[in-house]
């Protein structure tokens, strides 16, 4: 192997790496979905969820931490068909892992403090999709990550609205179309 | 640049895996004979043979009853990595300005 072969075996193989963006769009489809859905539950029969005063706040811990084990595993085993794991992509598991625990947290303490956890999630999850947008240099997903902004200022100067409405819209838009359109591009970065 | 370096990076297969580590965190065996395209048993001998010049680093783990080798480049090899390479683009160089 001569010197150009060396050069030209380095040149393939590095053009050859890539960090896999297709899994990310899935996730993001995955919570848009997920959090929609139940959303739409909890607006549908808000007697239902809302029976005793911990029943909300019980409803959106522990149907997110079953969401978040499927996800888990289903990240695990598609690192596992991938091969390999890119620091970039390890970056984003922890943002989102930051973000899961973060959550988790923001929903218990505000049970406990008997105070609405959509604002301080949304907030999290805008910030948490503007890092994600800007490190995998995707416009949609930064813009979605500020139209979450947007619906946080309009939360907080019209307390009055429907939370679990703009909880669906901005997850929507922050979440859902970004997701959709990561799915189908077609080269990942 | 370092003889012993270039001697061992001198086997193309050994090149792709350390090439290949370079660019990313980690990666499973199958994925380096995939990258690679050697043989399983010649991939465990180059695998070796980088770990013993301490450029790679190999965890060996169990995933259910699966066994899993991940390999991963160390601070060392990513040095040596570098240097090699830049005096391969040196070479380049030098041969396109003669």
């Amino acid at each position: 192997m001569n010197k150009e072969d060396q050069i030209k075996a380095i040149n393939d193989i590095i053009n050859e790496t890539r960090t896999k963006l297709k899994p990310l769009s899935f996730n993001l489809i995955f919570w848009g979905i997920f959090i929609n859905i139940m959303s739409i539950i909890h607006y549908s029969f808000p007697s239902f969820i809302q029976q005793t005063y911990y029943s909300a706040g019980i409803y959106w811990i522990f149907l997110p931490m079953i969401g978040m084990i499927y996800m888990t595993r289903w990240n695990i085993k598609k690192y596992k068909e991938i091969g390999y794991s890119t620091t970039l992509g390890r970056a984003i598991k922890i943002i989102w892992g930051v973000f899961g625990f973060g959550w988790l947290m923001i929903t218990a303490f505000s049970l406990y403090k008997g105070i609405n956890p959509v604002p301080d999630i949304l907030f999290l999850l805008g910030l948490v999709i503007v890092m994600t947008g800007m490190i995998i240099k995707f416009k949609p997903l930064t813009i979605g990550g500020m139209v979450i902004f947007i619906f946080i200022f309009n939360l907080n100067q019209n307390p009055d609205q429907n939370f679990l409405i703009v909880n669906m819209i901005g997850i929507t838009l922050g979440l859902l179309i970004p997701g959709i359109l990561l799915n189908r591009m077609k080269t990942d970065e | 640049m370092n003889k012993e370096l270039e001697k061992l990076l001198f086997n193309p297969v050994r090149l792709k895996i350390l090439s290949f580590l370079f660019t990313v965190d980690s990666a499973s065996f199958k994925k380096l004979i995939e990258v690679s395209e050697a043989t399983k048993g010649n991939i465990s001998v180059q695998i070796k043979k980088l770990e013993d010049a301490g450029l790679i680093k190999v965890r060996k783990k169990f995933e259910g009853n699966y066994p899993l080798t991940l390999c991963k480049i160390t601070s060392k090899g990513k040095t040596s990595f570098e240097l090699f390479f830049i005096s391969l683009k040196s070479y380049e160089t030098n041969k396109t300005e003669k």
